[in-house]
């Protein structure tokens, strides 16, 4: 009997054998840990326990300064604040935010779909590179310029 | 008859490709870029380790090779970071000297700019009118300094001597 049969025979997943899921849990539990940190640290306090590595070397502000404010606003609702503080936040966020849907949507489809998990893991990795660029973008190319 | 997996080095290859993942994404941050060297190596570690007892135990390799890949270029993203740094801050020893400069252009601007002013001063008190006109132009005040020393009256003196 093969490997798959035995799973379709038993359809329940263990986790410590999907090393697919266990990365989809603990990415979004990442993501939540990221909004629980711009949920509990005010905007108006600024008691941000990151500081900027590269502005204490550089003394300048770098392009992904203010994101950490940015995100509490982006919480809070105020998308016109958040805008001031961090103009490439939005779309950071909305990465983070998408990826958290995505973690759950996939691993529902990897558990109750295993004849399609091939091409759900490659969608995935596609999809998710693309979106990862293009939230990142322009912290990539400021890495780039820099160089 | 059943199949059996083996399993080695497959939890240490999960752990490894967890923290490669978390390297990946703030090693592309720039604010903590740096702090990224430190799970980069991390991930390293876990995925070599992983990536050697399943290769002994003949177990697929396919995790701890993907925690290796990403490891590596999470850590390469971060080790850009200090290039980056080094770079702004290199450029950054500059910027005094050229603040030096702009300053220096405006306080010569300003000093221009007050040398070709006119100055019109108009005092009035109990009816009696004091009216001073004069120029900062350089030239011009020479000029009435050589005739003060001569002297010669201003043509342009409003001020009425009550006698």
């Amino acid at each position: 009997m093969t490997l798959l049969k035995l799973r379709n025979r038993n359809p329940q997943v263990k986790l410590k054998n999907e090393p697919y899921l266990v990365i989809n849990i603990v990415f979004a539990g990442v993501i939540l840990l990221i909004m629980a940190y711009s949920g509990i640290f005010s905007p108006e306090k600024g008691n941000y326990p990151v500081v900027c590595i590269h502005e204490k070397i550089t003394g300048e502000p770098c392009v992904s300064c203010g994101l950490s404010h940015s995100f509490s606003l982006i919480i809070r609702g105020r998308i016109d604040e958040a805008y001031q503080w961090n103009r490439y936040a939005m779309r950071v966020f909305l990465f983070f935010a998408g990826q958290f849907l995505l973690r759950i949507i996939f691993s529902l489809l990897y558990t109750r779909h295993p004849e399609t998990r091939k091409q759900l893991i490659m969608f995935d990795i596609i999809g998710s590179s693309l979106i990862f660029l293009i939230a990142f973008m322009p912290f990539i190319a400021a890495i780039i310029k820099g160089l | 008859m059943e199949e059996v997996k083996n399993n080695s080095g497959q939890n240490l290859g999960i752990a490894a490709l967890i923290t490669a993942i978390l390297t990946f994404v703030l090693a592309v941050i720039p604010c903590v870029g740096l702090i990224a060297i430190i799970p980069g190596i991390i991930a390293i570690v876990l995925a070599s380790v992983g990536l050697s007892q399943a290769s002994r135990d003949d177990a697929p390799h396919g995790v701890p090779l993907a925690g290796l890949i990403i490891g590596i270029v999470a850590i390469m993203i971060s080790f850009s970071q200090i290039f980056v740094a080094g770079r702004i801050a290199h450029r950054a020893d500059k910027w005094p000297e050229k603040i030096q400069n702009i300053v220096n252009d405006v306080q010569d601007n300003v000093v221009k700019g007050i040398e070709d002013a006119n100055i019109s001063i108009k005092v009035e008190s109990n009816g009696d009118t004091v009216k001073i006109v004069t120029t900062a132009d350089k030239k011009n005040k020479e000029q009435t300094l050589e005739d003060l020393e001569k002297g010669n009256s201003s043509a342009h003196d409003t001020l009425k001597v009550k006698k």
